[in-house]
């Protein structure tokens, strides 16, 4: 076999030294200049030490002083040792000596790296016959990088594999085991073999064919003895002859070996249920096998990694200041080691409470107002490119990063988005062109600092779109005026998103009719636009005077920080959308409440923060060694520290972004949508409400999902209790209603599944089936 | 929850439970078949996962349904493990110097592994088992031999067995017992596949650990008896059980739970006295039997690599 030959030409210490590097959590991937130098100096004295008296190569000595951390005195020793040990040794070992001598010993048969050759020799790539395994992962024999570690115990398993095959003259039938077994006593004792075999080189097995003589004879339970050696030998015609009986009077001396049950089949594919493989069919079974590798293709990244990997280059531009921890979702198993070290690294300081009077210090700052507004609209009415166009005229993007980011949209045929990018960080929102998630981002003006919450508009985004507005102080409704668009957006997102903000409290909105670069600035699409939307607004309860309307195009730049200069707009002589959202009167912030935060995120913010979450301050205020509950999990926890827009701050006020580094919690007790209150006022933990909901479309007893900003539970809606006029919120008379009509106001009941933070007057939204069916206000 | 993705339905439904199936308490309160001295049946297999450096998947039949119970539900559920074992391999330089292999084991119970579902958060009892496991492998791999590199022993339960009788399930006391006498089965067969998927890995070992249970156990109308391999749905009252991880050939224990009302040794001159005692001989008993059926798939799969390699 011509292959074969070739495989038996191969250098493992080359291969091994291939492996090198690739990985970045080997310990070892290439030597440094430093340890070279060390090595070399290393050699030359030991080479002086030992003199005439032994013949090592250079790689072995290099090999053990790496071992030994280039201690010269510890290295002569071993090597000499080492030649003595290759002796036959007298005494017979004990029991326990096995641990003692292991390191020694171990290092013997397979010195570091050098793995004599004769042996390499027989070191066989291991071949593609099937094993009956599931399928999947990176087999071991696909020469990926691997750490010469994981390199050196691939290479041990595989020499253990290999080893009896040297002893041809065995009878093929007789089972490994028995031939592990069976060497020492079968065989001379070559120097090389019989001691590393009988010491370092043990499987379990053999071990416990060597070590079955000398049994503690203190405690022979009745079965020990029941079981003489010879027995284990029998078992294999045992076996199979005791597969199909029921085994009714099964004794110990049967192996009680249970056939595949038909999960276990399954898993291990035919060859599970004979217990000897049919050689015969082995060429059957390896095609099948190649052909459920086309099934999937491992070499792509799976659905979960895009996902995954998605939401992680999100993260970071969306909260500057924070250190991305993909890690801490994903795969908390494979660093649990390492995680726990770092966790025991870092001690605990513990904060001291100042004592602050935050409002006091709250008066003293005469900081300018800060308001939260939602961009929303239906999907693509150009909401994202006008936040864009926002922030790249307040010179908050800079023309490098839009270049970038439209030289890139092109190429992806997509340069009319370019604007979009400012807002969709994510790969997949930016390869589709589409908002998914709430994205934030700031900017200030003379008088005010705004957070822009860019709301995505397609439908089945509306739970994001939720906890942005949520956080909103007033609303930016983005219309589509381009002939049909605008129409359509009415009958879709237009109307379900201006309903959501005005169920969530918001009061006032600002109008951007958009895109009227399309229609030629027509002052009479404008009108008609402006008369439906206000029509429509109004009866959803906004007061008119609330309402602004603004004619603008995100894309050029009209009319959002400048005055529009096409003569075909003169018609409007209104100030620029940035004056409009200035002009928003500040809002009354709950300082005198309890504290109410509901979480937004939960992230690691860093080495010194393992635990950090954000969200918005509803009511209240708070600061660094506050004692914190979070609900309904009923754990306290500690402030550690406070980031109030991205800078460290002792304390914070209702109505301000907050990240809050925690301590003194498991992180299991959170999860997005839990409640931060003081320990002394609770929020209630509820699992049956009262609401007064609206209806947006029918309701009847069902299943429906309540979101309260970032907080989702499933719960039902049990009793429809009574239907409320409209106008005054009297109960109207009658009998009991069985069906909620879109645009009805009822009282109902709601069980929950689990308790959920809520309290009166929160406002929630009711959705079931992907759609929104109602909104309302706990009673 | 996944915020990018259009989510489930809210509210699930519960599978029907007929009140037909809730009656038949006489029919199955005692219903052990195997003989007292018999343990279930086992399967054992390496070689699961292939990205794994060694595998293995076990499982205990379940008992076969009673005739006069048609319904699934009163079936005895059997056990299904599956362990994977990652390593050694380095450990990240970020870990300080350790001069023995760092074992940490894992138990994860699937969401579906009992009647009652399983949440994601690794709970007590997980926890529990995980470290009776690290115990039971800690005296078996010989650590010094890998210095600098750490392992990770990861079972997930597939099914594991309910802990009190169908009835007293469907008369609603669920609460209270969890964490009791199905747990010392599945930290047995824990230990055995874990024992297989060690093995499977090649990482080296002083022995083969296999696990073994042993009960003593009330039957209706009938004196305190003991038995291996207690199933809790089988008997009416388990009194006492114990758990052990036992190296056959050294005849060492590494790993001992018992728990229940027990005397520490024997007074009279029964023959089988009901003491602690006679109760771990019984269970190393069960562990040796275990073992058996262990070294059959051990040969087994060894044999196996042994044909491909001389194939390839
Ligand atoms: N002609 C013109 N096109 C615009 C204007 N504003 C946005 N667009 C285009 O409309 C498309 C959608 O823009 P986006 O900003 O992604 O829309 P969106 O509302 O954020 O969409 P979602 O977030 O998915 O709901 C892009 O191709 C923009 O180039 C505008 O003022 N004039
Ligand atoms: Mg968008």
């Amino acid at each position: 076999m011509s292959r074969h030959k070739l495989v038996k030409g191969l250098d493992l210490d080359e291969e091994l030294n291939d492996f090198d590097g690739g990985v970045e959590d080997d310990y070892d991937d290439g030597v440094s200049a430093e340890d070279k130098e060390q090595l070399r100096q290393g050699l030359i004295r030991v080479r002086e030490v030992i003199g005439e008296n032994g013949d090592f190569t250079d790689k072995e000595i290099e090999d053990s002083l790496w071992h030994y951390y280039y201690d010269v005195d510890k290295t002569v020793n071993y090597l000499l040792s080492q030649k003595a040990g290759s002796q036959p040794k007298k005494s017979k070992k004990k029991k326990g000596d096995a641990v003692g001598t292991a390191a020694k010993d171990f290092f013997k048969d397979s010195p570091w790296l050098n793995i004599p050759k004769e042996r390499c020799g027989e070191i066989l790539i291991e071949p593609l016959y099937p094993r009956g395994r599931l399928l999947g992962g990176a087999s071991k024999a696909d020469g990926a990088p691997k750490s010469k570690l994981a390199a050196l115990a691939a290479a041990r398993k595989r020499k253990e594999n290999l080893k009896p095959e040297d002893d041809q003259d065995a009878p093929s039938s007789v089972t490994l085991l028995d031939r592990l077994g069976a060497k020492p006593r079968a065989r001379k004792p070559d120097p090389q073999f019989s001691s590393s075999s009988s010491d370092s080189q043990r499987t379990p097995a053999e071990q416990e064919k060597t070590t079955q003589a000398r049994k503690y004879p203190a405690r022979k339970s009745p079965s020990a003895e029941a079981l003489p050696a010879e027995q284990l030998t029998e078992a294999p015609s045992n076996a199979s002859e005791d597969l199909p009986s029921s085994g009714g009077d099964g004794e110990l001396e049967r192996t009680p070996a249970a056939a595949p049950s038909v999960f276990a089949r399954t898993i291990f594919g035919p060859s599970a249920e004979s217990h000897a493989p049919a050689h015969g069919s082995a060429d059957s079974r390896m095609s099948k096998s190649l052909e459920y590798h086309t099934e999937f293709d491992f070499t792509v990244p799976s659905p979960d990694d895009v996902v995954i990997k998605a939401q992680s280059t999100k993260r970071p531009a969306q909260k500057p200041g924070k250190q991305p921890a993909p890690q801490a979702n994903n795969d908390r198993s494979v660093n649990a080691i390492a995680h726990g070290v770092e966790e025991v690294a870092i001690e605990d300081v513990r904060v001291r409470r100042k004592n602050l009077d935050v409002l006091a210090e709250f008066g003293k700052l005469k900081a300018k107002n800060a308001a939260n507004f939602v961009v929303i609209g239906h999907v693509d009415a150009g909401k994202s490119t006008l936040m864009g166009r926002l922030l790249y005229d307040l010179k908050v993007i800079d023309q490098r990063t839009l270049d970038r980011y439209r030289k890139e949209a092109e190429r992806l045929g997509k340069g009319s988005f370019a604007l979009a990018w400012v807002l969709d960080q994510g790969t997949e929102e930016r390869n589709r062109g589409v908002t998914i998630d709430i994205a934030m981002n700031k900017f200030e003006t003379e008088t005010t600092s705004f957070t822009i919450l860019d709301a995505p508009g397609h439908r089945d985004f509306i739970p994001n779109m939720i906890a942005g507005a949520s956080q909103a102080d007033f609303a930016v409704l983005v219309i589509d005026a381009s002939t049909g668009n605008f129409e359509s957006g009415l009958k879709g997102q237009t109307k379900e998103h201006a309903l959501l903000v005005r169920s969530m409290g918001v009061q006032r909105i600002v109008v951007a009719v958009n895109k009227l670069d399309t229609v030629a600035w027509s002052q009479s699409r404008f009108d008609e636009i402006t008369q439906q939307i206000s029509a429509f607004l109004t009866t959803a309860g906004f007061q008119s005077k609330n309402l602004a309307f603004i004619p603008c195009a995100g894309l050029t730049g009209d009319n959002i920080v400048h005055k529009t200069t096409d003569p075909n707009a003169s018609w409007y002589t209104g100030p620029p959308l940035i004056s409009l959202l200035e002009s928003s009167e500040p809002v009354a912030r709950a300082l005198e409440k309890p504290l109410r935060l509901t979480i937004d995120d939960i992230f690691r913010g860093g080495v010194q923060n393992p635990l950090s979450i954000s969200g918005r301050l509803d009511a209240g205020t708070i600061q660094v060694g506050d004692t914190i509950l979070v609900m309904p999990a009923k754990e306290t926890a500690t402030i550690k520290s406070i980031e109030v827009d991205s800078a460290p701050s002792d304390w914070a006020v209702a109505g301000q972004n907050l990240i809050l580094h925690l301590s003194d919690i498991d992180p299991k007790y959170l999860k997005s949508g839990d409640v931060i209150c003081p320990p002394s006022a609770p929020i209630p933990c509820l699992t049956s409400l009262t609401v007064k909901v609206l209806a947006f479309s029918h309701i009847t007893p069902m299943h429906v999902e309540v979101l309260k900003g970032r907080l989702h539970a499933p719960g039902r809606v049990t009793k429809l209790l009574a239907e409320l006029d409209k106008a005054s919120g009297n109960v109207v008379k009658g009998k009991k209603p069985r069906l909620l009509k879109p645009g009805a106001v009822a009282r109902v009941l709601l069980e929950m599944e689990e308790a959920v933070p809520l309290e009166q007057g929160g406002r929630v939204v009711l959705r079931a089936g992907g759609e929104t069916v109602g909104a309302g206000l706990v009673e | 929850m996944d915020r990018r993705r259009v989510n489930g339905p809210a509210g699930g439904t519960a599978p029907p439970v007929y009140a037909s199936t809730l009656t038949g308490k006489t029919a199955s309160a005692a219903n052990r078949t195997r003989q007292p001295n018999e343990i279930r049946k086992i399967f054992v297999k390496t070689g699961l996962t292939p990205s794994a450096s060694g595998s293995a998947y076990l499982e205990l039949e379940s008992s076969p349904a009673t005739h006069h119970s048609k319904s699934l539900t009163n079936r005895t559920p059997a056990l299904k493990l599956t362990c994977t074992v990652h390593g050694p391999r380095p450990l990240p330089r970020s870990a300080p110097f350790s001069p023995q292999l760092l074992l940490s084991t894992r138990v994860k119970f699937a969401p579906f592994a009992a009647r009652q579902r399983r949440g994601y958060i690794p709970d007590a009892s997980e926890k529990d088992l995980a470290a009776h496991l690290e115990t039971a492998l800690r005296g078996v791999l010989i650590g010094e031999r890998w210095p600098k590199s750490g392992v990770d022993v990861v079972v997930t339960v597939l099914e594991g067995e309910e802990d009190c009788p169908l009835e007293a399930l469907a008369e609603g006391n669920q609460g209270g017992r969890i964490g009791g006498w199905g747990l010392m089965s599945i930290l047995s067969g824990c230990i055995t596949v874990a024992s297989a998927a060690v093995t499977d890995a090649g990482i080296d070992c002083v022995d083969l650990i296999t696990g073994g249970v042993a009960a003593i156990v009330r039957q209706p109308s009938a004196p305190l008896q003991l038995v291996l391999d207690p199933c809790p749905s089988d008997h009416e009252e388990i009194v006492a059980a114990c758990v052990i991880g036992y190296l056959q050939s050294r005849d060492e224990v590494t790993e001992l739970w018992a728990k229940g009302n027990i005397s520490p040794s024997s007074s009279g001159k029964e023959t089988k006295p009901l003491c602690f005692e006679t109760l771990v001989d019984l269970a190393v008993e069960a562990a040796n039997g275990a073992r058996r059926v262990l070294v059959e798939a051990i040969k087994e799969s060894t044999e196996a690599k042994l044909e491909s390699s001389a194939v390839g």
